[in-house]
């Protein structure tokens, strides 16, 4: 079977107009639907020919699963906003100011106009490899050949891999885990709420499988509690060119003080491992502590400890103990004025 | 050997090939270099979808008027556009959403056309370059700008450059120059002449605030 | 100075920069060119919005591997389906023929040639079979029926790699490219020996037999003299061309007539091209190419590729659109190829380079050998004026895709292997940066290269290089740059660089065609190709202005070989510019001249009575004469050479055929470029740039960029600034962002998607970029304008090199392009930490 790219498969294509429609499709179809948000990732996959579904299942007519809801306890965020809303929206910039930042930052405007959050959160992952379609682990073979003594490897992971190496590429998803965001899935049997970070899976529990949605499964929204409204936020991403680009690397903290002692705080970074990477091990070594340079040093060398490079991401180390260490003291911004 | 062996490993290895593990050209034996796997896809659900092409008859509103057309299921705008209703200012670029070369608007909103199935804009107005001249032929204030600034080199990327500054304008009519970069950052000019877009563009804002001089209108 | 003799003074004035449009009407002066209107409102057609009766489409289908056989094809089941129209296979591709070139000169076949499909691909992504279908989507499940078998040969993508002993060859006959004397290079074996690399333990580019070698001045006396010798290694990348515009091509026949659409540098260059490549007559091709969106070098005779819808669509008797997609584009697209340099340069204590030791590998990828190696030590030895040097290299085959001339092809790679090792220098000296290219800056009738077989070297037609190094430096404040402290704010470092730039800026010895109608246009005929620099329009503006008319009165006609255009230069080694104002002159000043020999003929008197003004041929002084309208009729009335049944002598047959076409239209002049010149046209510039770095995370900005261009009369002011920053762009491009990413042990590329291989946007450059221009014109051409489409690049990318260097010390990246990896794994440990060995990470 010969190969060619960029005609897309034909499908059915299903435009369900509420989110029950959308949940009752999915169910029908199971493994042959396919779940289309704002598409950024999905045409890829199509474009390429590399899936096929039988049915498309459309989210765009579905206007109740779209928009910003301030609620008693946050906000609550419609899984098809866009992230151009999420940007620009007030109470976001206002109060979670951390996530405003860190969706501004996603590719292009174009992107940002048309992609989604829950599409965001549950785009897959970019190892060139895989993307390209190599018959490798995740994509259910046996073989990786992004960790070969020659594989080119300057975007994968330090942490966490198991066979698979590839990263997850979400620039939204640290922030949301910084602001202990709760998703929210809807299924035949009900709803379910998870953390942010226990919705993803690493290769050693399902290495075929991102995120913990099945067949039936539908993101609709995302909760963000109170918790660190208005606290003190850091988001940093690091590309290499600043439009469209992946990140190397991205870091969201939120934290609270007590005059200068951090009281609480939350600490993700990405593009380090297969999950999206909570600091638990951080957060617990500097909660207590003042937020210093020193706090700071402390907790990135701790961050990147048990970190293993590859030939060619090695600058991935010293990357996240300096975007850990600033995640908590900052970054001073140069201004020279001539 | 049709398997997808690992190089590194022996050659007698037996291995299972999987549903997924297709490969692109049946690779010889004996060949003098390790028959290793190349773009060996794994093929989704492995089916061939003739089946489902049929088109549907759709109408959509583009530049102002309704526009009947027959439209596949996977079909996207940018095809519809260039292919069915002629409108081939739209320029495909990538196909792939980072290039920006189809931008069109969509309610007034930058798209990139070629990551829009057409059968999801029915309730939109699709605004597209051929859309932006007055009936009478005279120039939106952007793509006087355009002209009176010599902006763009090859213009291969231009139509998508003037929808984006088009659409962007709208959200913020009186940008600087960098936050008119940021607006327009998701279109790419492979002639690198962003100094002179960005002259154009910063022009055509200011057209577009202030009218533009009577004596270009010819 | 009171006794400053009047040749001097004269020729000091002529020196002198001057306000752009100086002692002209036209030239100089900015306006709006003639198919803007059509690209703003989306009317311009490129090849794809081509559409015809019955069209079909075709897709390609690629090799998977870099190196194979193809065994056996069945399509079969793909024939059978229904829309399936038809196939098209490497033996239905008509292969290498002999053929004559513009100058009458036999160029024999080349055995190791590409065609548009391949039996034996030689790199993964090489088109080796076509299908053709109702629609696109059919063409695509077609394909996914087809079963090919092939056997997978070896290959070699490192050309480091493949000098090692026993390693493998890209071809089953060679892996190095070998000239000997003026012959076409031929493929030959060459394995370096493990003592010769011994030299990549200490991470320096291991220095084998080199075929190619040339030298002048007294090299070991050169580093003898020397107070610092540096010895660096340092790689640059492969950058793919990557025009918006993928070479899609439609092609349709009629009455035994090839209609071919697609988009070329060069429209009159590329008939004979599309002639060869289809074994056919020229006079059975019209070529149409009114717009092109993109070339950098990869179209300059439009793309091999043409021929498939060419074929298909002569097969299967039905329009045939071949839309190629960006992938493909990747693989077919062409690219500069990387190279991997040890320079060894002298320095006098003041920065003087006392000798330069240059050894190259040149990837030539996949098919032919190409320039970029010679010309990096041509532009070597004329940018910095060795007094001696030694130039040796080896063109290394590869199964990667083919490479092509890329803007300023081995010029763009000479400045930015050797602009860093300047920049080293000065800081080891203690000299200030400008200051020492100063002192290396070329002059005047600067020479370079080695002596010919006559001990002859040639020289460039003038340089003012010093002039554009001065006052850009004043325009960038460098001096107030340099002595700006703090250099660090907490973990941002700031730093500036500057560059000398150069490269070739023309040819000679083309045709002008203009028609003046009997309603008084003047009708200027262009063979130019339309790829975005508006030289297909800015040239004419020679003749308009010898013309003394308005350019309102001027009609420009291109963009179809049908409309009877003239004998015109390639578009593509900056030629253009100065080529065809050169021809235009010449035709501006034809034109006059029948103009004045119909007034003479008509009105009495000799032709130099009259002179020519408003539109009208007048004797001097007042009295009776002709507007152009009447001049037009009655040259139609006298026939021979005033209408084009007689052609001027001189012309090219292509040419000749052109004015036959267009006999009895109205005066028909034209006439070619017979200007002597005796120089080699090269255009500079003076590079300056600042990067601002954060050393925590290794990433940074460009925060002000400028050229100042010596490219002798500036024609058209915001076209050359469109061309002196978007070249200086895509040198940029090679140091901070693009490359190509192959897995050696596939051989396949992995980088194929611009997110993946890094175009750079329009965030990755200043928000404010500028330039300049001397204007000086140039003494060795009517009007004085060379061509700047390729000069900038390597300045570009050089300045950007040498800021950062600037900002973050000697021991960063000894390759390009530079990124947060490259400088903080570096920066942490003190020295260069990527290797300038490995090719394609």
């Amino acid at each position: 079977m010969a190969v060619i790219r960029d005609v897309m498969p034909a499908f059915e294509l299903l435009q369900p107009g509420s989110a029950a429609d959308a949940q009752r499709l999915l169910e029908q179809n199971g493994e042959a639907a396919w779940v289309m948000a704002g598409g950024m990732d999905s045409f890829d996959w199509l474009k390429d020919r590399i899936k096929k579904p039988r049915v498309l299942v459309d989210l765009s007519g579905v206007d109740e699963l779209r928009g910003v809801r301030v609620t008693s306890d946050g906000v609550e965020i419609g899984a098809m906003t866009t992230l151009t809303e999420i940007a620009n929206h007030a109470e976001i910039k206002k109060n979670y100011g951390v996530l405003a930042e860190a969706v501004s930052l996603v590719a292009s405007p174009q992107i940002r106009n048309q992609g989604t959050l829950g599409g965001n959160v549950s785009q897959d992952v970019r190892c060139w490899y895989y993307r390209g379609g190599w018959p490798c682990y995740r994509a259910g073979g046996n073989i990786c050949y992004a960790d070969t003594p020659v594989g080119r490897n300057r975007e994968h992971a330090i942490f966490g891999g198991d066979r698979c190496i590839a990263v997850h590429p979400s620039d939204s998803v640290p922030a949301l885990i910084a602001l202990d965001a709760k998703f929210v899935v809807q299924s035949a049997k009900g709803e379910r709420v998870i953390d942010a970070e226990d919705f993803y899976i690493g290769p050693q529990d399902d290495i075929t499988h991102i995120n913990i949605l099945k067949p039936g499964d539908l993101l609709t929204a995302i909760r963000i509690p109170a918790t660190f409204a208005g606290a003190r936020f850091y988001f940093e991403k690091v590309r290499d060119r600043n439009v469209w680009d992946f990140p190397l690397m991205n870091v969201a903290s939120a934290m609270k003080l007590s005059g200068n002692n951090i009281d609480q705080i939350r600490i993700a970074v990405n593009a380090v491992s297969p999950r999206p990477m909570r600091l638990k091990n951080v957060e617990d070594a500097v909660r207590g502590k003042p937020a210093t340079p020193e706090t700071g040093e402390m907790a990135g060398k701790l961050a990147i400890e048990g970190a293993k490079p590859l030939q060619f991401n090695a600058y991935k180390i010293p990357l996240m103990r300096n975007l850990v260490k600033r995640s908590i003291t900052g970054v001073r911004e140069a201004t020279w004025t001539s | 050997m049709p398997e997808m062996d690992d190089p590194r490993q022996s050659e007698g290895a037996q291995r299972k090939v999987t549903r997924r593990q297709f490969i692109l050209g049946v690779i010889a034996g004996g060949a003098v270099v390790s028959a290793a796997s190349y773009r060996l896809l794994a093929p989704g659900h492995g089916r061939l979808s003739s089946a489902n092409w049929s088109e549907r008859l759709i109408s959509i509103n583009v530049n102002g008027k309704a526009r009947r057309v027959e439209a596949m299921k996977q079909e996207t705008l940018a095809w519809t556009l260039r292919y069915k209703l002629g409108l081939t200012g739209t320029k495909l670029g990538c196909d792939r959403a980072e290039c920006g070369a189809c931008t069109v608007l969509l309610d007034d909103v930058p798209h990139y056309s070629c990551s829009v199935l057409t059968h999801t804009v029915r309730n939109k107005k699709v605004t597209t370059i051929e859309g932006l001249a007055a009936a009478d032929g005279k120039l939106h204030p952007v793509q006087q700008a355009v002209v009176d600034q010599q902006g763009f080199q090859c213009a291969f990327c231009m139509s998508g450059f003037i929808m984006a500054t088009v659409g962007y304008l709208k959200q913020n009519p009186n940008p600087t120059r960098a936050e008119l970069a940021h607006g327009i950052s998701g279109n790419l000019c492979r002639c690198q002449d962003y100094s002179k877009i960005l002259d154009s563009m910063m022009r055509g804002a200011e057209y577009t605030r202030n009218g533009f001089p009577a004596e270009r209108r010819a | 100075m009171a006794d400053l003799d009047p040749v001097g003074a004269a020729k000091a004035e002529a020196e002198k920069p001057r306000p752009f449009g100086t002692g002209y009407k036209l030239i100089g002066k900015d306006y709006s060119t003639n198919d803007l209107v059509a690209k703003v409102t989306g009317r311009s057609k490129y090849a794809e919005d081509f559409r015809a009766e019955g069209m079909l489409f075709c897709r390609l289908v690629l090799s998977p591997m870099p190196h194979a056989r193809v065994k056996r094809i069945n399509a079969e089941k793909a024939l059978a389906m229904p829309g399936v129209r038809g196939i098209l296979t490497p033996d239905e591709v008509p292969g290498h023929a002999d053929y004559v070139n513009d100058n009458g000169t036999r160029i024999r076949a080349d055995r190791w040639g590409e065609l548009a499909l391949a039996d034996e691909p030689m790199y993964q992504g090489e088109p080796i079979l076509a299908v053709a279908a109702v629609d696109e989507l059919t063409c695509a499940e077609a394909i996914e029926r087809i079963e090919i078998e092939m056997e997978p040969l070896p290959f070699a993508t490192d050309p480091l790699e493949s000098l090692r002993p026993g390693s493998a060859n890209a071809r089953e006959d060679g892996n190095v490219w070998v000239q000997e004397g003026r012959q076409e290079p031929q493929l030959a074996v060459l394995k370096w020996t493990n003592e010769d690399f011994a030299a990549e333990k200490e991470g320096k580019l291991p220095m084998g037999h080199a075929p190619e070698e040339w030298s002048f001045g007294d090299v070991d006396a050169g580093f003898k003299n020397a107070a610092l010798v540096l010895d660096e290694t340092f790689l640059t990348p492969d950058v793919s061309h990557q025009c918006l515009e993928p070479r899609t091509t439609m092609a349709r026949w009629e009455n035994g007539k090839l209609f071919l659409y697609t988009g070329t540098q060069s429209t009159m260059q590329t008939v004979p091209a599309i002639a060869r490549w289809m074994h056919m007559d020229e006079d059975k091709i019209v070529f149409i190419s009114e717009y092109t969106g993109g070339g950098f070098g990869s179209k300059i005779t439009g793309a091999l590729t043409l021929v498939i819808p060419a074929l298909l669509s002569r097969k299967l008797n039905a329009p045939v659109m071949m839309r190629v997609s960006r992938e493909e584009e990747h693989f077919i697209g062409r690219a500069r190829p990387g190279i991997r340099a040890r320079t060894k340069v002298g320095f006098a204590k003041d920065g003087r380079v006392t000798a330069v030791d240059m050894f190259l590998v040149s990837d030539a990828g996949s098919y032919g050998s190409n320039g970029d190696g010679g010309a990096c030590g041509q532009i070597t030895s004329l940018l910095y004026q060795p007094p001696a040097m030694r130039w040796r290299n080896v063109t290394v085959a590869t199964n990667t895709p083919p490479r092509s001339a890329q803007s300023a092809p081995g010029g763009m790679q000479a400045i930015a292997i050797m602009e860093p090792i300047l920049a080293k220098a000065a800081r080891q000296l203690g000299v200030d940066q400008v200051a020492l290219r100063r002192v290396n800056c070329p002059e005047g009738k600067a020479e370079f290269g080695p002596p010919n077989h006559e001990g002859q070297r040639g020289h460039a037609t003038s340089c003012f290089l010093k002039q554009a190094l001065d006052l850009g430096a004043e325009q960038f404040k460098w001096n107030e740059r340099v002595a700006r402290r703090p250099r660090q704010m907490g973990t941002k470092v700031r730093g500036v660089g500057v560059s000398l730039s150069t490269f070739h800026g023309g040819s000679s010895g083309f045709d002008g065609l203009i028609v003046i109608t009997p309603e008084g246009r003047v009708q200027i005929q262009s063979g130019v190709g339309n790829l975005g620099t508006e030289a297909l329009i800015d040239v004419h503006r020679a003749a308009a202005e010898v013309l003394d008319v308005p350019w309102e009165v001027c009609d420009i006609v291109w963009g179809d070989t049908s409309k009877h255009l003239p004998y015109t230069c390639h578009s593509g080694g900056s030629q253009t510019i100065h080529a065809m104002t050169r021809a235009g002159h010449a035709v501006g000043l034809e034109c006059v001249q029948r103009l004045k020999e119909v007034a003479a003929k008509k009105l009495g008197g000799q032709p130099d009575d009259y002179v020519i003004a408003n539109q009208r041929v007048a004797r001097k002084g007042g009295g009776a004469g002709l507007s152009f309208a009447e001049a037009a009729q009655q040259a139609i009335r006298l026939g021979g050479i005033y209408d084009g049944h007689d052609v001027n002598p001189e012309v090219n047959k292509v040419t000749k055929t052109s004015v036959a076409a267009l006999a009895g239209q109205g005066l028909v002049a034209s006439a070619r470029d017979n200007y002597s010149h005796e120089g080699d046209s090269f255009s500079f510039l003076a590079c300056f740039a600042e990067v601002e770095a954060d050393v925590e995370t290794g990433k940074y900005y460009i925060t002000d960029y400028l050229a100042y261009a010596d490219v002798g009369t500036v024609i058209h002011p915001a076209a050359l600034g469109g061309q002196v920053l978007g070249r200086s762009t895509l040198g940029i491009g090679h140091a901070i962002g693009q490359k190509w990413v192959i897995d050696p042990q596939y051989g396949v590329t992995v980088a194929e998607r611009f997110y993946q291989n890094r175009p750079p946007t329009i965030l990755d450059v200043p928000v404010d970029m500028k330039w300049n221009a001397l204007n000086i014109p140039d003494p060795e051409t009517p009007v004085g304008a060379r061509g700047c489409g390729e000069p900038p690049v390597g300045g570009g990318c050089a300045a950007i090199l040498n800021a950062l260097a600037d900002a973050l010390g000697d021991n960063i990246f000894q390759r390009a392009p530079v990124n947060a990896d490259t400088i903080l794994t570096s920066y942490e440990a003190g020295r260069p930490m990527q290797n300038p060995l490995l090719a394609h990470i």
